[in-house]
């Protein structure tokens, strides 16, 4: 396979898509077993990209380039950095999985498994899109089987608008409440998500339509667009193109990672979601937006990513400390779990704000263990619901007596979820934190109040749902005994603990992606070190003068925007 | 090949696939006549036998590069000219096909049915071949005359009547304007033929004239101010007509303004932009706001096309060649994925006997095929990648955006998001909602095939749209002639991308 692994990985799923269209519904383990089989191909396609790619080299790898659109200027252009690997990994980990917790669904499974492969497709797509147009077409593409998904295999969102907390009083999420119009049905939630996303997908595609114009090179391509797009100092409404070009482009794609005024769709929609969409949505579908963030607004406005970040450490807090409490008050497990996603997706965007080598790459291994994590609690939020019918934790209890198995992963889930050490998260949040304090103490000191807050509502979710006394009704219920149950979170706890173990080869593959980006905004040099203080630095060069990219290398040309660029900070 | 003006023999090979349409029409309609036991089904067969073989002509034709003008430049024949016969011949087709069970529908005269939709497909591929002002009257009202009777088909029943009195009406009203303004303009200009009127100054009469056209092909393609017969209209006539409807003449209508604004009115683009930028704009939102209120599959697909008439404005304001070239994919784009909306409507509508959007509950439970093929065509029609709506939309922004026009633009990309909307809730009634009555939807040969051509031309356009841009961009070379290069100032050294 070597080089053509990205085909490998993204079309797999796509080609296991199309088979399943020929497959009668009524030889429902052969639809699995078709399903099962695309996802595993495209696993072990993108953990020989993770382990193939070469972080000393850097740069973007494996990159695969067919002329698409002559006159639109598009091709399909394919390639993975540091940053994209480990997300392309945790997407088809994710695909993998959720295959394997949607094992027992009955109704139209063939459909199910359609477009969940569609979704995982589409959601590697972005992860290895280098170019403007394709990064939006697998963005928009995720959107409608999300529709699908949660419209037809769905629940119902009962106790959305009814928190109490302890003393019985009535909350309300004030922005969900806003723009909820009182509706718990899923038929809403799905609606909201759609046009929620797609509405904030459109003001991206509005960002990438000027740059198309404004860099005048007819062509969508990232790293043309990077090295030759001029979009400085150009006077428009009262300030300048690039600001407005970011501002659309940051939100736009900050709807999606979900930033704190824009979070409303998400919890509402993971709430909506079978277990498996829930997976995939908080696993990897949130982090599209983080990752649009890098590759459009970072790699193609350096500068004004420089000056525009601070509204994101601004708003990150709001995120972490309102998603955090929402979460404590919450009675619905995957509202609890929901919130905590977009709580603890505030700390990427901490990690993103702070712009420095270590919190960087924090962020990005945040997204990698936060995928893991929150895979394995909303798989087994999934499994407790489908035992026991409901979701509501205060009428349920006790069930570690009836699912020992199911019990134990959910503590390790929770231990991953609030970063103990011996996870991944704990390495990404202490590179956040430490990265972040020099820049942000304030917020850091919100991020650390965000920890504290996952320890309570996760350890208090954990005890109404498995500790305490049992409600008999549900003395029925029983625990994942069969290998096909169980593989999906052993996989996922192993991945979580053994990168917690072990995380050279991932921080150093996420640094070989960072340091040359970090290295363009503020163009500064770091001596980079890995643990074993051998790796990456010799591949950090100021940019401009040479490229990582092999592609455009011999293309290159001096562009005033560099002379322009201000030295550092 | 190029041809002088006195017509030699050789000059009516320029006509040759309108000749052998005509000649077949003639056939079908005395083989109808002599042979009055000769099932309907025959008959379509015969007809769409025919319209292949000039379907084939057009091809050698165009692979020949064959073009020229005729009769003093009233007719031309030239690779847009082509284009849209192509498209008018292939939606005429799969209409034909998609007819064929719901003919049964009708009382009385169904062998005519087939000649009056080739008759109006014939007057239609004289209209995108109108070079001048006369010919562009004269043609139109030809393509017309069979709609008048197509839509009202259905004689027994009112909402057919009405919609054809209606669209009778204000067509003939359309023609009145037209008339008005084709004989301001020769007033003014004393010229006909398109090309001619390139230098002329813009003088008052002048533009009322030109104003009044733009109304009466306002009304042929369904843009807002003039778009009042097309609910009720599409909403009454036999479904198939309505497909029809929906597709050839405003193809046809947007050829004639194509060659109106940009070869006789190139030079007054700066007067003409203003006036498309509102009706682009008007024709998008009011179409996408209305249609969340319809209940009426037809109607919402109506508004669905006054909409999509909007978005193809946006590249008519664009004015540019790459603006003509966005027109004509979006419209090849709109072709499969209307065709294939309309066939779901007809299979739909011939098993359960309506077309309310509640009724469609639970068509994925009853018929997974027709609820995946809808769900696949309404998502074209909003723009969702990977189909070939998307790409359409795209290409017309693209080209929009290289002019400026960056209102046009943002309302575009805010009514993908509306459109989606009331497209979803089709979905959601296909699939989330479960059926009342669960037996399964039984859909005949002929429908099927439509059905696939559709899917089949939503997805290849939608994933790889190349050889269908290649198409269109050198079916529109004529009109690098009359349109200005881009504004887009490419620096030097840059020559990446194409």
């Amino acid at each position: 396979m070597g080089e053509y692994a990205l085909l490998y990985i993204l079309f797999a799923p796509f080609a296991g898509a199309l088979a399943l269209i020929f497959i009668s519904n009524r030889q429902p383990l052969l639809v699995r077993s078709v399903a099962a089989s695309a996802a595993f191909v495209s696993l072990l396609a993108s953990l020989y990209l993770f382990y193939a790619y070469d972080p000393v080299k850097g740069g973007f790898q494996f990159v695969q380039k067919y002329e698409w659109s002559k006159q639109l200027g598009i091709s399909l252009h394919l390639g993975v950095d540091g940053i994209g690997t480990p997300l392309v990994l945790a997407s088809s980990i994710l695909l993998f999985a959720g295959i394997f917790v949607s094992w027992h669904i009955k109704d139209r499974a063939k459909e199910f498994y359609i477009w969940l492969l569609i979704l995982a497709a589409a959601t590697i797509g972005v992860f290895m899109s280098l170019d403007l147009f394709f990064l939006y077409f697998f963005y928009e593409m995720s959107v409608i089987p999300m529709y699908l998904l949660l419209g037809m295999w769905g629940s119902h969102t009962k106790k959305y608008l009814e928190m109490n907390d302890s003393e019985g009083l009535k909350l309300r999420d004030s922005v969900g409440f806003i723009l909820n119009f009182g509706s718990n049905s899923k038929e809403y939630a799905a609606m909201k998500l759609v046009l929620f996303l797609s509405t904030f997908a459109v003001a991206a595609l509005m960002g990438i339509l000027l740059i198309y114009k404004f860099s005048g090179l007819n062509t969508f391509d990232i790293l043309v667009l990077r090295e030759q797009a001029n979009l400085m100092n150009i006077p428009v409404l009262g300030t300048t193109l690039d600001k407005i070009i970011w501002v659309l482009v940051f939100f736009g794609f900050a709807s999606i990672a979900p930033l704190w005024p824009l979070h409303s769709w998400s919890p509402v929609g993971h709430a909506a979601a079978p277990a498996a969409t829930s997976m995939l949505h908080a696993g990897v579908l949130m982090k599209l937006g983080h990752f649009s963030i890098i590759r459009v607004a970072f790699e193609i406005l350096p500068e004004t990513t420089r000056e525009m970040m601070p509204i994101a450490a601004v708003l990150c807090m709001f995120s972490i400390v309102y998603g955090g409490f929402v979460a404590f008050y919450a009675k619905d497990t995957k509202y609890v779990i929901g919130y905590s996603s977009s709580s603890h997706m505030g700390y990427v965007f901490l990690g993103m704000a702070a712009l420095n080598y270590i919190s960087l790459s924090g962020a990005v291994i945040y997204m990698f263990a936060h995928a893991m994590a929150t895979g394995m609690l909303f798989a087994m939020a999934g499994w407790v619901y489908d035992q026991t019918h409901t979701r509501d934790i205060p009428s349920l209890g006790g069930l570690s007596n009836k699912m020992p198995f199911i019990s134990v992963c959910f503590v390790i889930g929770c231990m991953a979820s609030i970063g103990m050490p011996g996870t991944v998260n704990f390495i990404a949040e202490i590179m956040i934190i430490v990265g972040s304090w020099d820049k942000y103490p304030l917020q850091v000191i919100v991020a650390m109040l965000g920890i504290v807050l996952t320890l309570a509502y996760l350890f208090k979710m954990m005890r109404g749902l498995f500790y305490g006394p049992m409600n008999q009704k549900y003395s029925h219920a029983h625990d994942a005994i069969s290998a096909v149950d169980r593989l999906p979170l052993l996989i996922m706890i192993s991945i979580s603990i053994g990168f917690g173990i072990f995380p050279m080869h991932l921080y150093d593959v996420v640094r070989s992606g960072v340091d040359p980006l970090v290295a363009r905004i503020t163009r500064v040099v770091p001596v980079a070190q890995t643990y074993e203080g051998s790796g990456v630095r010799s591949e950090v060069i100021i940019p401009g003068t040479t490229s990582t990219v092999p592609v455009v290398a011999s293309k290159l040309l001096p562009l005033p925007s560099q002379v322009s660029r201000g030295e550092g900070e | 090949m190029t041809f002088s003006l006195n017509l030699a023999f050789s000059d009516l090979l320029l006509l040759l696939p309108e000749i052998f349409l005509t000649c077949w029409l003639c056939v079908v309609l005395i083989v109808d006549f002599s042979f009055p036991r000769v099932p309907q089904e025959r008959l379509a067969y015969l007809s769409v036998a025919g319209l292949v073989v000039t379907l084939g002509c057009l091809a050698w034709l165009d692979m020949n590069h064959v073009s020229g003008t005729l009769f003093g430049n009233m007719f031309v024949l030239d690779r847009m000219a082509i284009f849209f016969k192509i498209v008018i011949l292939g939606a005429t087709i799969l209409v034909i096909l998609a007819s064929i069970e719901y003919v049964n529908r009708f009382t009385l005269f169904r062998g005519e049915y087939y000649c009056l939709v080739v008759m109006s497909a014939l007057g239609m591929m004289f209209m995108v071949s109108a070079n001048d002002l006369l010919s562009v009257f004269v043609s139109l009202e030809f393509a017309t005359l069979g709609f008048y009777v197509l839509v009202s088909y259905l004689r027994d029943d009112l909402a057919s009547n009405e919609g054809g009195l209606k669209f009778f009406i204000l067509g003939v009203l359309a023609a009145g304007l037209l008339a008005y303004g084709i004989s301001l303009v020769y007033g003014e200009t004393g010229k006909l033929v398109f090309s001619d009127m390139a230098s002329a100054q813009p003088t008052p009469g002048l533009i009322i004239g030109f104003l009044l056209i733009f109304a009466a092909l306002g009304f042929k393609v369904g843009a807002v101010p003039f778009h009042s017969w097309i609910p009720d209209t599409y909403h009454g006539a036999p479904t198939p007509v309505t497909t029809f409807l929906s597709i050839a003449p405003k193809a046809a209508a947007f050829a004639i303004l194509l060659r109106i604004f940009l070869v006789a009115l190139g030079t007054f683009k700066p007067l003409w932009v203003v006036l498309l930028v509102a009706v682009s704009i008007l024709s998008m939102t009011y179409a996408n706001i209305v249609a969340i209120a319809q209940r009426n599959i037809k109607r919402l697909l109506a508004y669905s096309g006054i909409a999509q008439v909007g978005n193809v404005l946006i590249g008519l304001a664009a004015g540019t060649k790459m603006g003509n070239d966005a027109i004509l994919f979006y419209l090849l784009a709109y072709l499969f994925a209307n065709i294939g909306a309309f066939a779901v409507v007809i299979a739909v509508s011939q098993a359960i006997g309506t077309d309310e959007i509640e009724d469609y509950r639970g068509l994925s439970r009853r018929s997974p095929f027709l609820a995946f093929a809808m769900l696949l065509f309404l998502l074209s029609l909003a723009g969702v990648p990977p189909l070939a709506g998307f790409i359409g939309k795209l290409y017309i922004f693209v080209a929009a955006i290289k002019e400026g026009l960056y209102t046009l633009i943002v309302v575009g990309l805010i009514n993908i998001v509306i459109s989606m909307y009331y497209y979803l809730i089709v979905v959601k009634q296909m699939y989330i909602n479960e059926p009342i009555d669960p037996s399964p939807i039984a859909i005949s040969g002929p429908m099927k095939t439509v059905i696939y051509v559709g899917l089949a031309g939503t997805l290849v356009i939608g994933i790889y749209p190349q050889p269908f841009t290649d198409w269109v961009v050198s079916a529109t070379l004529m009109f690098a002639n009359f349109v200005g290069p881009s504004v887009t100032i490419i620096p030097p050294g840059a020559s990446l991308g194409g």
